[in-house]
């Protein structure tokens, strides 16, 4: 097991470096940098030289590079451009605000997608498995930004149940915090569910047609005790698969919910430091997506014995 | 709500004063589209961090509601003969917010570090890049300081009130921690600084040992009384949202929205909708070294084949009015003469093209979606251009992108809006200079470039305005760009906020009260 950690964490070290590498370059090859956008329309060809100077950017990329990698050998990723904030304290606390969402959002997701996209399989062809179909169709299909947007409308707006703008940590306060969390969440819940939803009815029909199953009922076992025992977690592996690369896209940051939402995460400092040509901060930020989905792609191979046992023999 | 709860609900203050319980603070709970990018007024700004800056801190002097100057924490001031020695003398009931008096003393310290502060966006105003440099500054009493430039320089004043210097606003040295690191904003304005969320919100809370001078409300200057107790400014990046939370009641003022966005509230008694120009400009800038367009005919052409009144009201989505020279309505500069204006005059466009030898090469406008008029503009010149002949193409850019062609003048025809500028001279050297010395240059002309380095030098009066008539005849006879329109400032409250007005792209907090 330690040699299977340890070889995926090697072979990550390559990937990891081609994207810094990736996102060093093609930030810079797009028109516009920092200096311009500080300066604005208030062009003075001598200041925008002293900053360019004092932000390090008059000197050749490569440079440019070798410097931001020495310093991240040592765990620096710099300053944010555009605030003057270290960049790994930010993004680590924005990253802890993302994470709470998605998480409970997956978490949610799945205790709902699971039962429902087996039963919709097990029952298939019924008027129930066509409206989970239909259903999950619908969900997967509608933009965050457009769903939220209504969620924020009817719930906000319309009922005033809930805030429309704002964000309390739960770690502040956790009750306030809970309740600003609540429609990001049905956003990402209703979204995500549409989509674990086919994957878990469709893993589960192929196996619902194996053999064993045919020999498990022919045992006189109840429907329940099939799909409990033998069905869920054969049929679960591709479905956990699925989760690892759902998790791991969604903890890179969900932009337009925490935009729509007014969340200070992830996803929303990204396109800030994009949009700001803010380069050290962006390079962090990718890096650090970089790393969490080699991370959680990694947690999820090793939790697959659990579910299949066939692994832990391969 | 039926009548019977809003009865109630209206007599809860006055059961609670009966009842001896305090009475709800009264908060203001304003858009802000972006976290701001420092405390520190004038260093690592942008709009919005000078927003937020001038409400804390106040300079010496300040711009009037017409752009005149007028006096801030400086209760008169003086200058010497040869225009080098500035005398201010302080007023006497100035307090920070951590309640230590104004002197003269901290005036020269909080101008010296700010001077010394690397990445102090102004410098160029002080060290005599642009204007004079400030060789010294001496505190001879607790009341006076003296400022003497290295030259003399008409602008001083006006340099040192802009926004973007921050109004040059006067900050305790509790400001900075020990080590000499910036703090937090401690100043004398009318709002405190109370705490910043990053990314979430700031929040300012009313100064209340502050002493409002002055009638009424004057631009950055004049009476500054605070009405509410508190202000949340809530980042929210949205738009959609923004107006959301304006209808639920989670915001109460939106300082900064689209006109197209405006115009569909400004039907709705819940909302007050305000729209007025300020010194921006909204423009149609062509580049006078593109082989096309280096022709004064071609840019005439072009120029009488827009129907300007009618492009600015459609694009502003009729809460725009049409201007044809860079000095803005509100100035006190804005006279006949700027009121002249090359006028629609499709008749005359074929013969100018000719002359101009212009034989169907595409024209590329530039342009963003990030503010909507200047994709409307350029929608809509596209249009009217090809109307009379003469093939243009449109392309978006993202707004960096956009900024980074104009920096090096890399654009034919670009739909463009300058920020705002708080004096003509400003606005004026924003276009005019050497292309070889600037890149961004608009208006490359010898004569003009002397006629706006003489704005700079000569104090405000007749003499300053006969300087921006020549400008705006000069413009007109060599066509540069096409002026078309001030920036405007649109802004929606609801309807129970008393006296919001966004003010030059400024969220001015003072004389704001509610009456839910």
């Amino acid at each position: 097991m330690m040699r299977f950690v340890l070889s995926r964490l090697i072979t990550a070290i390559p990937t990891l470096f081609l994207v810094s590498l990736a996102v060093f370059t093609l930030i810079r090859l797009i028109p516009g940098d920092p200096v311009s956008l500080m300066l604005g329309d208030n062009v003075d060809e001598q200041a925008y030289a002293a900053m360019s100077q004092q932000l390090g950017l008059d000197r050749p990329i490569a440079m440019q590079f070798l410097i931001w990698l020495k310093a991240l050998f040592s765990g620096d990723l710099g300053h944010s451009i555009t605030t003057g904030e270290a960049v790994l304290p930010l993004v680590l606390h924005r990253f802890g605000i993302s994470a709470q969402l998605v998480l409970v959002a997956v978490a949610i997701s799945t205790v709902i997608a699971v039962p429902l996209g087996m039963v919709a399989a097990w029952r298939q062809n019924s008027s129930f498995d066509l409206s989970v179909v239909v259903g999950a169709t619908m969900l997967m299909s509608i933009p965050t930004f457009w769903m939220g947007l209504m969620l924020l409308l009817y719930f906000g707006l319309n009922l005033s149940w809930l805030p429309v703008i704002g964000y309390v940590s739960p770690a502040e306060d956790f009750w306030a915090g809970l309740i600003y969390l609540i429609m990001p969440v049905a956003a990402l819940v209703l979204h995500e569910t549409g989509i674990l939803v086919r994957m878990v009815r469709s893993s589960t029909l192929d196996v619902l047609r194996l053999d064993y199953v045919t020999h498990a009922r022919a045992k006189g076992l109840t429907e329940g005790e099939v799909l409990r025992h033998h069905v869920l977690r054969n049929a679960f592996g591709p479905t956990w698969t699925l989760l690892g690369l759902i998790l791991g896209n969604l903890l890179g940051g969900v932009a337009v919910v925490e935009t729509v939402f007014t969340i200070p995460g992830l996803g929303r400092l990204i396109v800030e430091s994009i949009y700001g040509r803010d380069y050290p901060l962006l390079q962090g930020c990718l890096l650090f997506v970089a790393i969490t989905y080699v991370v959680v792609n990694l947690i999820v191979d090793l939790c697959y014995p659990i579910f299949d046992p066939r692994v832990k023999s391969v | 709500m039926s009548s019977k709860k809003r009865f109630l609900l209206s007599t809860l203050p006055v059961l609670g004063m009966l009842c001896g319980i305090p009475a709800a603070a009264e908060t203001l709970n304003v858009q802000i589209t972006a976290d701001i990018r420092s405390s520190r007024p004038g260093v690592n700004r942008d709009a919005l961090s000078d927003s937020v800056a001038l409400n804390v801190g106040e300079g010496l002097v300040a711009f009037g509601e017409r752009g005149q100057i007028v006096p801030m924490l400086a209760e008169d001031w003086t200058v010497s003969d040869d225009g080098r020695v500035y005398t201010f003398t302080l007023r006497e009931d100035r307090l920070f917010h951590n309640g230590a008096p104004l002197t003269a003393e901290i005036v020269k310290q909080s101008w010296e570090a700010l001077m010394a502060a690397p990445d102090f966006t102004c410098n160029i105003y002080f060290n005599g890049n642009r204007g004079s440099a400030v060789e010294r500054i001496e505190a001879p009493d607790a009341r006076t300081v003296i400022f003497t430039l290295a030259e003399p320089d008409a602008m001083f004043l006006k340099n040192s009130a802009q926004s973007l210097c921050g109004g040059m606003a006067i900050m305790h040295a509790d400001s900075f921690d020990g080590d000499g690191n910036w703090k937090g904003p401690v100043g004398t304005g009318p709002f405190v600084f109370d705490e910043w969320k990053r990314g979430q919100s700031i929040h300012l809370t009313k100064f209340a040992e502050y002493v409002p001078v002055g009638e009424g409300i004057d631009g950055y200057g004049g009476r500054k009384e605070v009405l509410v107790d508190d202000v949340n400014l809530i980042v929210t990046p949205d738009r959609a949202t923004a107006v959301a939370a304006l209808r639920s009641g989670d915001l109460d003022i939106v300082p900064y929205l689209s006109t197209s966005e405006a115009g569909e509230l400004t039907e709705n008694p819940n909302f007050q909708v305000h729209a007025a120009p300020h010194g921006g400009m909204i423009t149609l800038l062509m580049q006078t070294a593109d082989p096309v367009l280096s022709s004064t005919e071609m840019r005439h052409a072009i120029a009488k084949s827009l129907n300007i009144p009618e492009l600015v009201d459609v694009a502003t989505n009729g809460l725009g009015e049409a201007n044809a020279s860079l000095v803005p309505i509100g100035s006190v500069y804005h006279g006949e003469v700027q009121e002249r204006a090359i006028d629609y005059a499709p008749e005359e466009v074929s013969a100018l093209l000719k002359a101009a030898g212009y034989s169907g090469q595409e024209l590329v406008i530039q342009t963003n979606r990030r503010n909507p008029i200047n994709e409307n503009v350029a929608v809509i010149a596209q249009s009217m251009l090809q109307a009379q002949g003469i093939r243009a193409r449109i392309e978006v850019l993202e707004w960096a992108t956009q900024l980074d062609r104009f920096r090096n003048g890399n654009f034919q025809l670009s739909a463009f809006n300058y920020s705002n500028r708080s004096d003509p001279a400003l606005a004026y050297s924003a276009v005019v200079a050497s292309k070889e010395d600037r890149g961004s240059a608009i208006w490359d002309d010898p004569e003009a470039i002397e006629l706006v380095e003489k704005t700079f030098q000569t104090p405000d009066g007749e003499e300053r305005q006969a300087l921006f008539d020549a400008l705006h005849e000069l413009y007109l006879e060599q066509m540069p760009f096409v002026m078309l329109a001030n920036n405007l400032d649109v802004s929606v409250s609801a309807s129970y906020v008393q006296n919001y007005r966004t003010w030059n792209g400024f969220t001015r907090l003072w004389g704001v009260s509610l009456d839910r």
